[in-house]
């Protein structure tokens, strides 16, 4: 159990060095796509929030998965 | 939807040389960008990828960016360093890096000249690694003659857990190689013996001192020295790795945008739907017929 608390813990750190690298991913990728810079940051945040909610889910999915193991 | 006609842009990609841009934008992200006078995207690019980039190179200690293509092979340019080619010539020195590992660079057992680094490590028991304390401080050392012939003594001033000491350094001397990767270079050094303590006792030191961005960056690693960061960083150096990766490919889109400009156009064109193509199919969309006869300023 404590092996387990240790290990949730480990990860969880790692997860959040994904907030900044979504936020890059996003901004960049938006800023590929469009010139206005109200419409670059629109689609940026559109699309921060659908990385995370869709990394979100899948951790969810996941962690349902292996409860108990 | 709405009728509002939509304006029409300049095209500041097509308003300089666009071979001059296209060289900033592949030598430094946003570059190309902040030539065409486009600066909020150029500032965007620069801070967002390179940033990145950096923040990988520092996660992983600066053993990230290297390039080792298998002898004979016929790839000279492994799918790893390509990746972070794209990025820009901050990710250039390892191609050059690797040519210094010669047979010259070999690790130092005797000093030739006096060396004062600043040393973080830890102070042991020569036969117990897991005795002993946290050291902070200055090294210096120097080649003496000895009773063999020269040999490196000096001293460590500094703080063990905290508490300031002075220890006298002798014998077991190992230095790093002088080119290497990453920025930490190995130090090792046996403690001279304390006259209170028993005969037995031995210490040593056990940490690294700085070495040279022009020494350390691009550099790749021996496969001991791999061994021993991914053991001890982990999934932190996989991610380390990843975000140079992400940041070269990143660029890539960033260099597209600086050529051809943005791939869907200004983002005030109006939204048309799958009916009003169906009805308006002949006709050319106003915002693109707009931005096609803008003149450059």
């Amino acid at each position: 159990m404590i092996f387990a608390t240790f290990l949730l813990a480990q990860t969880a750190n790692l997860t959040w060095y994904l907030l900044p690298l979504a936020m890059v991913v996003s901004l960049v990728y938006s800023t590929s796509r469009f010139e206005l810079p109200d419409k670059i940051l629109r689609r940026a945040v559109w699309l921060f929030i659908q990385i995370i909610g869709f990394m979100a889910i899948v951790f969810g999915v996941l962690w349902v998965l292996s409860y108990g193991i | 939807m709405s009728n509002v006609p939509p304006i029409a842009h300049r095209k500041p990609w097509e308003e300089r040389s666009v071979v001059v841009a296209l060289l900033l934008a592949v030598l430094v992200p946003g570059l190309g960008h902040l030539f065409q006078g486009r600066i909020l995207k150029g500032l965007i690019y620069h801070v967002g990828i390179l940033g990145l980039f950096l923040w990988g190179v520092k996660l992983g200690e600066g053993v990230v960016v290297y390039n080792t293509p298998e002898r004979g092979g016929a790839r000279r340019i492994t799918l790893h360093y390509a990746a972070q080619l794209g990025a820009g010539a901050i990710a250039y020195p390892a191609l050059w890096q690797q040519a210094r590992l010669n047979q010259e660079n070999r690790p130092i057992r005797q000093l030739e000249k006096p060396l004062t680094a600043a040393f973080s490590g830890i102070l042991s028991a020569v036969d117990n690694d897991n005795e002993g304390g946290k050291l902070e401080g200055t090294v210096q050392l120097m080649p003496e003659p000895g009773e063999y012939g020269s040999e490196t003594k000096g001293t460590f001033t500094g703080t063990l857990d905290g508490q300031p000491v002075e220890l006298t350094l002798a014998g077991g001397f190992y230095l790093d190689p002088p080119i290497g990767a990453g920025f930490h270079r190995i130090l090792k050094c046996g403690v001279a013996s304390d006259q209170k303590k028993s005969p037995g006792s031995g210490q040593k030191i056990d940490g690294w001192i700085p070495r040279s961005i022009m020494d350390g960056y691009g550099v790749p690693p021996d496969p001991d020295q791999l061994q021993e960061l991914t053991g001890r960083l982990g999934k932190l150096h996989e991610l380390a790795l990843v975000f140079t990766w992400i940041a070269g490919l990143l660029n890539v889109l960033a260099i597209w945008d600086c050529v051809q400009g943005p791939a869907y156009g200004f983002g005030d064109e109006p939204i048309t739907t799958p009916t009003d193509e169906k009805s308006e199919t002949a006709k050319t969309p106003e915002s693109a017929q707009l931005n096609s006869n803008a003149n450059p300023a």
